[in-house]
């Protein structure tokens, strides 16, 4: 186990500025998780904390020991690739030992180490196949037990289950939440699913155009985010987004959502300037059958998912607006309803999608 | 399919095509199996049906040639020209598509450009720079010239495209420097181009007949290209002891043909899937 600090780190392309100066403190035994649309830099900065990636400016320490020219070999740490990597000319067997054998191990400890995390990943009968006798799902557990039996002291993973169907891929994120827990290792893991994030994550990195939008624990960035684009990114369906503009009024400052009738949601904001646009956001399970605010609206289309329904409805020709409800099996399409909610839940950000508040 | 006129016609067109070129294809080859058969008398006139001259062209061909060393001076040549063709030009494609510099595609490009220079227009150049280097007459001098082979760098290049980098991602973080990831992972992996590359230039250095010709000069040096065409340029060339010496020299481009030929075609397919 291990700590790593990342101190604005920075790398470019030419005159192409990519990862915009990160600052990131990763304690022993935490499991990270780099999340972000396609693009926005989290693959080349996991590459960077390997190695693979030269580092523009900026210091890497793992330990406290700064790494930046440090070989990826000697960094202590160990990858799984989003293609899984495995050398398809070696069995499973030797794909697992290959790295200890060019460190030197003597053959009796590769042995070992190899069965070992073929036991954890029971791996066992497949030790002698090659990777192309063997399925997607358990091309990637040898993925990992590669990883493993080089005892790194941080794991990192590039999209591990993006190649894999939905059913396995829902297996394999236990799996490697078991592992983490099973081996205590402080785990890097990139992903643009933030549903992954979501669930195995103790700590989730939000990136966007090479930048750190926020840090925090899966909840926290739910609940709590910092600006508009983190409040979009996490959670699904993602939040409603509402335009409306400040007014104060007999019952004190409000927000004016011209495009909903003119509905009104009070603000519980000190300070708020009247006449400021702003963003009014609210999640898909914050709209309930009772609360003192109300949109008026036409249901366009419903997803019934059996225990919840997503009901998509708008006001107007305008925006959808998505509502998530446990009662929804005997709405329909056309039907008016008064999606009502509790203003405390609403979050609100300014034109620029900063958080008020 | 419908049997319209036109389809018809098109068929017809399509095999009539095909079928000549597979006769213009197999046909030397009849020729040469039942000209071992037969007189040099009988092939000038024509004949196309076995004879029972074989022994006897078989026997000549052994008695003015000596097989053992002809064949050796050609397989020395041979195996030599390819492995060190493979060699170098795998590592010279590997290096172009990995390795990226401002220079990289200007060279590319300049290194392509020679294949469109003629090995006539070579060949004085390359006499006299062999010659200076005091190697006319061996065989070093047949294998020198064509180890930096522009057209198999070409294949190598392209092959390398398909060549996953994860892998040599994956091979940086086991611990391997440049030239291991190239030995133990580029290598296997890339068998089946290899397996292709490794016809295609056996067949070239074994065929090769020009540049031979010019530089070796004596009986002891010379390969079996070079041999039957002395056969057949001779006052009174014995044209069934020429097939016969035909035959041999084909033997071994067809036997590595066939033992490989599953890798060639895979190879030209890509050998990463």
């Amino acid at each position: 186990m291990s700590e790593l600090q990342l101190s604005n780190v920075r790398k470019s392309y030419g005159g192409l500025e990519v990862i915009k100066g990160v600052d990131l403190d990763i304690k022993s035994g935490e499991f990270v998780v780099f999340v972000g649309p396609s693009g926005c830099g989290k693959s080349t900065l996991l590459r960077m904390i390997a190695g693979l990636e030269e580092i523009t400016s900026g210091d890497l320490t793992i330990d406290d020991i700064r790494m930046n020219d440090v070989d990826p070999s000697k960094r202590g740490i160990a990858m799984v690739f989003q293609s899984y990597a495995l050398y398809p000319h070696m069995t499973v067997r030797e794909n697992m030992g290959f790295a200890l054998r060019f460190a030197g191990i003597p053959k009796a400890e590769i042995e070992k180490r190899v069965s070992e995390a073929a036991n954890i990943l029971e791996l066992g009968p497949l030790l002698e196949r090659k990777p192309k006798q063997l399925s997607g799902g358990q091309r990637q557990r040898v993925a990992i037990g590669r990883a493993i039996v080089r005892h790194p002291k941080i794991f990192l993973f590039d999209e591990p289950l993006s190649n894999l169907d939905a059913e396995l891929r829902v297996h394999m994120r236990i799996e490697i939440a078991r592992l983490h827990k099973q081996l205590a290792a402080t785990i890097i893991y990139v992903t643009h699913d933030q549903v992954e994030a979501m669930t195995l994550a103790d700590k989730i990195v939000v990136m966007r155009g090479g930048v750190v939008e926020q840090i925090g624990s899966p909840l926290d960035l739910y609940d709590d985010p910092a600006n508009l684009f983190v409040a979009g990114f996490i959670g699904s369906p993602k939040m409603n987004f509402l335009k409306g503009v400040i007014e104060t009024g007999d019952g004190g400052t409000f927000t004016r959502l011209s495009d909903y009738g003119d509905a009104k949601i009070p603000v519980g904001l000190t300070g708020a300037t009247p006449g400021t646009a702003v963003t009014v956001g609210i999640r898909p399970e914050h709209f309930k059958e009772t609360g003192t605010a109300a949109l008026d609206l036409t249901i366009d289309m419903l997803e019934h998912l059996g225990g919840e329904t997503f009901a998509y409805a708008r006001h107007g020709n305008g925006e959808l607006v998505v509502i998530e409800t446990k009662n929804g099996r005997g709405l329909k399409s056309g039907d008016r309803i008064a999606a009502r909610f509790d203003p405390a839940c609403a979050l609100l950000f300014d034109a620029d999608g900063k958080r008020l508040r | 399919m419908r049997t319209s006129p036109a389809n018809i016609a098109s068929a017809i067109l399509t095999y009539g095509f095909v079928g000549l070129m597979a006769f213009l294809s197999v046909f030397p080859f009849i020729w040469m199996a039942l000209g071992a058969t037969n007189s040099s008398i009988d092939i000038i006139k024509g004949r196309l049906a076995p004879g029972e001259a074989l022994a006897t062209n078989i026997a000549n061909f052994f008695t003015l040639v000596n097989v053992p060393l002809v064949f050796w001076n050609s397989a020395k040549v041979t195996i030599f020209a390819t492995v060190l063709t493979l060699a170098v030009s795998s590592l010279a494609g590997y290096g172009f598509e990995i390795f990226r510099s401002r220079h990289r595609e200007r060279l590319y490009r300049a290194m392509l450009l020679t294949l469109m220079i003629p090995f006539a227009a070579l060949m004085i150049p390359l006499f006299i720079m062999v010659g200076k280097m005091g190697l006319i007459n061996t065989h070093i001098a047949v294998v020198l010239p064509t180890i930096g082979s522009a057209f198999i760098v070409f294949y190598f290049r392209q092959s390398t495209k398909a060549f996953p980098s994860e892998l040599r991602d994956a091979a940086k973080v086991d611990g391997l420097k440049e030239w291991q990831i190239f030995l133990y992972i580029y290598v296997p992996v890339m068998r089946s181009t290899y397996a292709a590359a490794f016809i295609i230039v056996f067949m070239t250095a074994w065929n090769n007949y020009l540049w031979p010709l010019i530089v070796l000069q004596s009986n002891e040096t010379k390969t079996i290209t070079l041999v039957i065409s002395s056969l057949a340029s001779a006052y009174y060339p014995d044209y069934g002891v020429v097939m016969v010496g035909t035959i041999l020299a084909t033997l071994p481009t067809l036997a590595v043909f066939f033992f490989m030929q599953r890798q060639f075609v895979q190879g030209m397919l890509g050998s990463v899937k």
